[in-house]
């Protein structure tokens, strides 16, 4: 029984898969209101708390029930959750919340975490950026892999993964571009047809930044499944090519030579270029100048001075 | 003697230089030049201090920015006292490298460096720096990379006669020595441990230094940039960098290094938003401009104007900046499938050169320069130098034979070629080649009595089109 196409493209996809999404530092998962990433922010986290990391959730856009509805219950116990959706200002002083708002609390997760790989996951980033300073919330961000990197061993590129969910809508260029300078990923969620895609642009250090696409959909029971391709019926291009610059299609003058003209200029011989037939015809007594005369009968207005014949004399 | 070695103190020993003179009966004038190593330190002419040059136009003490490419671009070097901005490409990768180079050159010459950064920690910037170039392997690279351009070149066939050859060349490849003023560096490398150990330097790493997140009132400067300005007025004024502690050792020179400035981990929000407190940035930029002037220093900044939302803001930074560099990678633009630059990384802006001491601008000539990062080295190249170096034919074809011949009357380099057809051929080529900007002004090269008015039009009709560049998109 020989191994099925489908089944070694879906492992071969499945490899790809561990090494574009073997997501480290700060990502940031762009969506916009066709695409939601809400979905793909959970199957990552269910993915990193089967991988065995610690897992912390700061949740403020939707309740904690709504939100851990779909994990189940080993994954659920394990989930860190910081709850700000339900007293986000802390008006009920009920102890529980802690102090410094969201900033603290992410402070906090630096502090109560171990050694290890960490994964934290922001729902979402733009509610974070609507009622926080944008230069406040990058600086705490970057301080976050910092402290973790000074506790733990190893560096904190491979350790700490922080999942900021962003909604594209809801920033202008200043925030978004602000956040892109400081993220290590960015995956854009848009697609075609019914069918999800991710842009994912992997920012290296010192390193020229990749781009890849992978399209994939998000399983009721959110794990990833994915797609080798954009859906057959609707193929538009995933990368439209862009086509060929010409620079010299705008000029004035023509800069292409059609075959015949290059064969002419080729074979052009130099006048200034001591050939061996110009040596021929120079050592040949040619005719000489008779070649070449001019006759000119003087008429009877022509008043020739024998001594001036050029007339220019002022006598 | 007494008398001789004493000779360089003051006016008061002209006596004591005529005594000495006619005790070697040589003659009554002596020369006071620089005498033994034992008594040059009471000099009061110019010293020379280890990695800088003066430049040959003017005068002004300048040093390397570790680029040599760049610092011919820049009239020579970087003049100490004054600010180099660097406007970071998209991606921070080739601005990362200009910065390391920088700060890699001041090892090299033995100056005291001053990193400042509010990413990464100054020590570890200084453990990526880029290893020098030794004077035995440089050649052999050079030699070996020459080869390959020579190979290539070869099959193509070459008619080009015109004097692009004349123009200067950007890159002199030479053996380096650690006397001469700019350095090559092998990017693929580190520099070894010993020198970063060997040298003096000083780290400001904001996310440690800043306490607490103060209120801070508009138009007054962030907490981040006063503590920044606090350091280096400190570092100074410690070092002695602006000659208030009495220089009884050799003078040196501070290179002073700001990483992303104006980034939002500073605490500046001028990438975030539009209307936010946009004047700490440019207050910013006064107050160093006030200390470098004041002190033998000499600052590089590297900048992410690409975030910058308020386009004024950007204007301003470049007024209060000295000299401007701005960097435009081809990653991810459309550029990039463009053959004019296919084999380079990006293009180099020089927007801004210093008039210091000076009415005159000294800007180069050439304006569309590109980049790319070979192996080993960083090249800076005018952009026609690839794009004519395939078969073209770009003369009128009734005068492409005068030119292709080299031992005729025509040919290159003789008088009749320079006369004749350069006054018809420039305006050719500079239709094809330049980008023609209407609103620029002329460089004011003369005595200054009379303004330099426009060149010659394309048009006969006296009708001034924006002409069609090769560098411009067509529409």
């Amino acid at each position: 029984v020989t191994p099925s196409e489908g089944a070694r493209g879906g492992t071969g996809r499945q490899l790809e898969m561990e090494s574009v999404l073997a997501l480290r530092g700060l990502v940031l998962l762009r969506d916009s209101v066709e695409w939601e990433g809400r979905s793909l922010l959970k199957a990552l986290i269910k993915k990193a708390a089967l991988g065995g990391e610690q897992v912390h959730i700061l949740g403020c856009e939707v309740s904690e029930e709504e939100f851990r509805a779909g994990f189940d219950s080993s994954i659920n116990s394990r989930l860190v959750y910081y709850d700000f959706f339900r007293d986000p200002l802390n008006w009920a002083q009920t102890g529980e919340a802690l102090p410094g708002g969201p900033l603290g609390a992410l402070q906090a997760m630096c502090e109560r975490t171990d050694p290890g790989p960490v994964t934290v996951a922001l729902d979402s980033l733009s509610w974070l950026l609507l009622r926080l300073p944008c230069a406040a919330l990058c600086q705490a961000l970057c301080a976050m892999s910092r402290q973790h990197a000074c506790r733990g061993g190893g560096p904190a590129a491979e350790q700490l993964c922080v999942l900021g969910l962003l909604h594209r809508e809801l920033h202008g260029p200043g925030p978004m571009g602000a956040l892109s300078s400081l993220a290590q990923t960015e995956v854009t969620l848009s697609g075609t047809a019914g069918q999800a895609s991710a842009h994912i642009l992997c920012r290296r250090p010192r390193q020229r930044p990749t781009l890849e696409t992978l399209w994939f959909s998000v399983l009721p029971d959110l794990s990833l499944d994915l797609q080798g391709g954009p859906p057959l019926e609707s193929q538009p291009h995933p990368d439209p090519h862009t086509p060929q610059v010409d620079p010299a299609s705008h000029l004035t003058f023509n800069l292409h030579l059609s075959k015949r003209e290059r064969e002419a200029k080729d074979s052009l011989t130099l006048p200034f270029q001591f050939s061996s037939e110009k040596q021929q015809a120079l050592l040949r007594p040619g005719p000489g100048p008779a070649t070449s005369r001019i006759f000119y009968e003087p008429d009877v207005f022509d008043d020739l001075d024998p001594e001036d014949p050029d007339g220019d004399l002022d006598v | 003697m007494a008398a001789v070695a004493t000779c360089g103190t003051g006016a008061g020993s002209t006596g004591s230089m005529v005594a000495a003179g006619s005790k070697n009966n040589v003659t009554s004038f002596q020369r006071r030049g620089p005498r033994a190593s034992g008594s040059d330190s009471s000099y009061s002419r110019l010293v020379s201090i280890a990695g800088t040059r003066p430049s040959v136009r003017n005068g002004q003490l300048l040093v390397s920015t570790g680029l040599p490419a760049l610092d011919q671009l820049l009239g020579g070097g970087l003049a100490v006292g004054t600010v180099l901005l660097i406007e970071e490409d998209k991606y921070n990768i080739y601005s990362s490298l200009l910065f390391k180079y920088f700060l890699a050159e001041g090892i090299i010459n033995g100056h005291t460096l001053l990193v400042a950064s509010a990413k990464e920690d100054p020590a570890d910037i200084l453990q990526e720096l880029p290893a020098p170039l030794l004077d035995d392997n440089v050649k052999k690279d050079f030699d070996e990379d020459a080869c390959n351009h020579k190979t290539a070149e070869s099959n193509i066939k070459m008619k080009i006669a015109w004097r692009y050859q004349l123009l200067p060349k950007m890159e002199q490849a030479g053996p380096v020595s650690s006397s001469r003023f700019g350095h090559y560096y092998d990017a693929s490398k580190k520099m070894p441990q010993e020198l970063i150990e060997a040298s003096k330097w000083h780290g400001f790493f904001f996310p440690e230094k800043s306490s607490s997140t103060l209120n801070i009132e508009p138009c007054s400067l962030t907490h981040g940039y006063i503590k920044l300005l606090q350091f280096i007025q400190n570092t100074i004024y410690e070092e002695g960098f602006d000659g208030s502690n009495p220089q009884k050792k050799q003078k040196n020179i501070l290179r002073i290094g700001i990483q992303n400035l104006g980034s939002p981990l500073w605490g500046d929000d001028i990438c975030c938003t539009e209307n936010g407190n946009s004047h700490s940035l440019t207050k910013f930029l006064y107050v160093l401009r006030g200390l470098l002037r004041t002190s033998l220093s000499a600052c590089m900044i590297t900048m992410p104007t690409h975030l910058i939302q308020n386009k004024a803001i950007i204007s301003r930074v470049t007024n209060l900046s000295d000299t401007v560099v701005g960097l435009e990678s081809f990653i991810g633009s459309e550029r990039e499938t463009n053959p004019l630059y296919k084999d380079y990384h990006g293009l180099i802006h020089i927007r801004q050169i210093p008039r210091l001491n000076n009415l005159i601008y000294d800007v180069s000539d050439v304006k569309d320069l590109a980049f790319k990062l070979k192996r080993k080295l960083f090249t800076i190249e005018w952009v026609q130098d690839n794009y004519l170096r395939q078969e073209r034919n770009i003369y009128p074809p009734g005068f492409s034979y005068l030119l292709k011949q080299k031992d005729s009357a025509w040919g290159e380099g003789s008088l009749q070629h320079s006369t004749f057809l350069m006054s018809f051929l420039a305006k050719a080529t500079a239709f094809a080649s330049r980008l023609v900007r209407h609103s620029e002004p002329l460089e004011q090269t003369g005595s200054g009595r009379a303004l330099q008015a426009a060149g010659p039009r394309l048009w006969r009709d006296g009708r001034r089109q924006e002409a069609p560049g090769l560098l411009v998109t067509p529409p």
